[in-house]
């Protein structure tokens, strides 16, 4: 296909980075059906829309990891995300031991279950909750701060902490020139990261004497030779990865399932009755609307044709796991959330040697949270005077879920 | 070659070099999965029967530990036969009480309410099961088979004891057990069957219990109500019967006997249609309401007509009763 056979997609050039934060996929609606693989000039950067475009990119030999050049701004590196081969495969054979199945299994009940509780008993009287900041939220952070040493953090800080790394994370406008368009969106993330190393640092010194049973601590020794620990910095990037999308998602995906549910009152009714549901609530729950929306990225190692398009060697492609749940060649009216549509995989998860690290982590923390929610407040009901927000282009969910209940 | 998946009482067809999942999948059978690539685990899950080739599964998610334990990721896995799969976190069936086929002998049959009886069975050797459960009553010549519910504790094992109501035309009641059912006659039945019924003992903690029986929906919970409180005389019970009219009500002196005997165990009657002076009027799953400000913590039994058993569990979860806690037992209709 020769440039000039191709679509006209001049409409391109007016999306801005507030439109896709706002709402993402009427432009990708757009994209998967007139160009699946399509240069997008606000992003910079070639983006991939559709379920078999993307995992074909994702999964493919021709491919490798990048990190996005916000990404690449915020996070440093060398972040597991962005990086590929020995050092790839260095971390995550140093991030793997933690997430396990078998090893998840053994503490996940006792880690989550008892986080969830103590959240609920702070508002379960109460009779109304803005579930986001009250719960989903304060779940996931908790969690996964408890499993990686960080108990003496605070859960908002954490909160604070992830919801400035994402913003200067997605700050991803770029210039014609390819520069970043909003170089002041870095600040933020840059203010996180000081007062996280100022944090950490001391925590860092204090598992190099004395290592614990944290995941951190284990990062720092595991597969070293004795008496040498890993390089701070070189391990740095890849704490920010968790500490922005490890912390944020579980919170996410939780919230979006919930307004999925609220959508369907009657299989909101089935889930809260038959909790070996849950799970696949959560499945669709993150099919309908994907907590990683698009952060990831990959790059063509050699020239190849994919979708019909040339692509140089050194291509960068963006994947749009939010946009390919969305496809209509894949699910039928992907917009509604069905508890009961045909459960065909998704790829919220992403696809390839790349693909989440933390899934049966984040799967279990999601369920048990759900689980002891609708346990304790089996009534719950969506506060219809107020309305639900969905905000995100990289990172996408509920900005705020206010619930009732009888008391 | 495609072979039979039977996973959760469902049967698929799965062809050898297919995964097992995506057979499950793409026949509408869920089961939890996420990367599709056997590097997840969430697939994980027990093969009860029959053998799998695991494909390309990494042991790094799959340790051989596990696949000498006959675990599986359903993702990678082929079938090699047919095989039988269990879902991990499901425990195995807990060992149910054998189902028998039995002749039975009639007792005694008494007018107990307005269209009601009490129909008492012996049987010649003693029958294994759980206070809550029912029996199946073949209906003479026409080989229609009816369930009834046990009104028995366990250990009242040589006779049992029916609450049957008259539906009009009905093939069972109006055509047999309310006409020429008579003392001395011979019962096909077959039992225990059901999981209405109270956790063993040993996981039974003592924990307040409210009940409610709409008509003969009674039945199940007389056994059930007098087991609990033996096991735990000082728990909290509460046991409504709601009935249209106060003609419909039976079994009131033995429960008040037993609300005399346990402190905590409490009896309501409650009557719909027909209002009586000293009698709670309305639905007994609004009773509920009014009487119980919060029910966190409490298991609930519902037993009855299945629109009174709907009713009932919206109003526990009101009460914020957890889902789980909830038992119901439908009488639907055989050709409901
Ligand atoms: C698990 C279980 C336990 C049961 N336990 C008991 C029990 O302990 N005591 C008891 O009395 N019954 C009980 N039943 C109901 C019982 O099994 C029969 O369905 C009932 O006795 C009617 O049978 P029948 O042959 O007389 O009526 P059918 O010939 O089956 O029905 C005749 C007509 O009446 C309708 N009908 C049936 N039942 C009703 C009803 N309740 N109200 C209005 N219309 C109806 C039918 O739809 C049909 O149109 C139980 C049912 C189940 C599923
Ligand atoms: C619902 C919650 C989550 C969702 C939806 C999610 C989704 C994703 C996605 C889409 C990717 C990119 C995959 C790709 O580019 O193909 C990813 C990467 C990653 N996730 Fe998750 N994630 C979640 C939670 C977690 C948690 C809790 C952890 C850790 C405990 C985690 C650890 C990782 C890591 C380490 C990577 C990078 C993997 C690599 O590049 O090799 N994730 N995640
Ligand atoms: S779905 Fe992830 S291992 Fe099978």
């Amino acid at each position: 296909m020769t440039t000039t056979e191709r679509p006209d997609l001049s409409w391109l050039d007016e999306v801005t980075m507030a439109d896709l934060e706002r709402n993402p996929y009427a432009t990708y609606e757009r994209l998967r059906a007139e160009a699946p693989l399509a240069y997008v000039p606000v992003l910079g950067s070639y983006v991939a829309s559709t379920e078999e475009v993307c995992r074909e990119i994702a999964t493919s030999p021709d491919f490798e990891a990048v990190i996005t050049p916000a990404g690449g701004r915020t996070f440093g590196h060398p972040a597991v995300i962005g990086v590929n081969g020995d050092v790839h495969a260095d971390l995550r054979t140093m991030i793997e031991p933690a997430l396990q199945p078998a090893e998840v299994d053994r503490w996940i009940e006792d880690l989550v279950r008892p986080i969830a509780r103590r959240y609920l008993e702070q508002f379960e009287a109460d009779g109304q909750a803005e579930l986001v900041a009250q719960f989903c939220e304060p779940v996931s952070v908790r969690s996964l701060g408890d499993l990686l040493g960080l108990q003496d953090v605070e859960s908002d800080k954490l909160r604070e902490w992830f919801a400035k790394l994402s913003r200067s994370f997605t700050n991803a406008a770029m210039t014609e020139d390819g520069e970043f368009a909003n170089p002041e969106g870095f600040v933020e993330g840059d203010e996180a990261k000081a007062e996280i190393r100022s944090i950490v640092d001391p925590l860092i010194d204090k598992w190099i004497a004395r290592p614990d049973d944290s995941a951190i601590s284990h990062w720092l020794h595991d597969g070293m030779p004795p008496g040498q620990t890993r390089d701070r910095e070189y391990i740095y990037p890849t704490i920010y990865v968790y500490l922005l999308g490890a912390m944020q998602e579980p919170g996410h995906g939780m919230a979006s399932t919930l307004v999925g549910l609220f959508s369907r009152p009657e299989q909101l009714e089935e889930v809260v009755d038959d909790p070996t549901l849950v799970p696949r609530a959560i499945a669709e729950g993150v099919r309908w609307t994907s907590p990683i929306w698009s952060a990831t990225a990959r790059i063509s190692t050699k020239p190849v044709t994919v979708a019909g398009v040339d692509l140089p060697e050194g291509t960068a492609v963006m994947m749009s796991y939010g946009s390919a749940n969305h496809d209509t060649g894949r699910y039928e009216a992907p917009t509604t959330y069905d508890l009961h549509r045909p459960p065909l995989p998704h790829l919220a998860f992403g696809a390839g040697n790349h693909a989440c690290a933390g899934i049966y982590f984040a799967n279990h923390t999601m369920r048990i949270a759900l689980e002891e929610l609708f346990e304790a407040i089996p009534n719950l009901e969506r506060d219809t005077r107020e309305g639900v927000e969905f905000w995100g282009w990289g990172f996408r969910g509920p900005t705020s879920l206010h619930v009732t209940w009888e008391v | 070659m495609t072979f039979a998946v039977t996973v959760g009482g469902r049967s698929v067809e799965c062809d050898e070099d297919q995964a097992l999942l995506d057979a499950c999948l793409r026949a509408g059978v869920w089961m939890p999965n996420s990367c599709n690539q056997g590097t997840c685990g969430t697939c994980k899950l027990h093969v009860v029967a029959g053998e799998v080739d695991h494909g390309s599964s990494p042991v790094e998610t799959l340790s051989d530990e596990e696949r000498c334990a006959g675990m599986a990721l359903a993702c990678q896995a082929r079938p090699r036969g047919d095989v039988e799969l269990r879902p991990q976190g499901t425990s195995a069936a807990r060992t149910a009480n054998p189902l028998r086929d039995m002749v039975a002998t009639v007792r005694e049959v008494s007018d107990i309410a307005r269209d009601t009886r009490r129909i008492l069975l012996g049987l010649n050797e003693p029958l294994t099961f759980d206070a809550g459960q029912y029996v199946e009553l073949v209906v003479p010549g026409s080989g229609e088979r009816r369930q009834y519910s046990l009104a028995n504790t366990a250990d009242e094992d040589k006779v049992l004891e029916l609450h049957v109501k008259l539906v009009p035309g009905g093939v069972a009641t109006h055509g047999w057990l309310f006409d020429g059912l008579a003392e001395g006659d011979e019962v096909d039945i077959s039992g225990p069957l059901g999981d209405f019924h109270l956790p063993p003992e040993s996981e039974d903690d003592g924990g307040p219990m409210v009940l409610i029986g709409g008509g003969t929906g009674l039945a199940p919970l007389v056994g059930i109500v007098r087991t609990a409180l033996r096991r735990h005389p000082e728990r909290e019970v509460v046991l409504y019967h709601g009935v249209r009219g106060e003609e419909e009500l039976y079994d009131g002196e033995r429960l008040t006997e037993l609300a005399g005997q346990y402190p905590n165990f409490r009896f309501v009657p409650v009557l719909s249609h027909e209002p009586v002076d000293g009698y709670r009027e309305g639905f007994p799953t609004d009773a509920f309401v009014e009487d119980v400000s919060t029910a966190r913590g409490w298991t609930g039994w519902l037993c009855g007509p299945p629109a009174m058993v709907e009713a009932g569990v919206k109003s526990f979860k009101r009460r914020r009763m957890a889902p789980r806690n909830i038992h119901r037992e439908k009488f639907t209709p055989a050709d409901g």
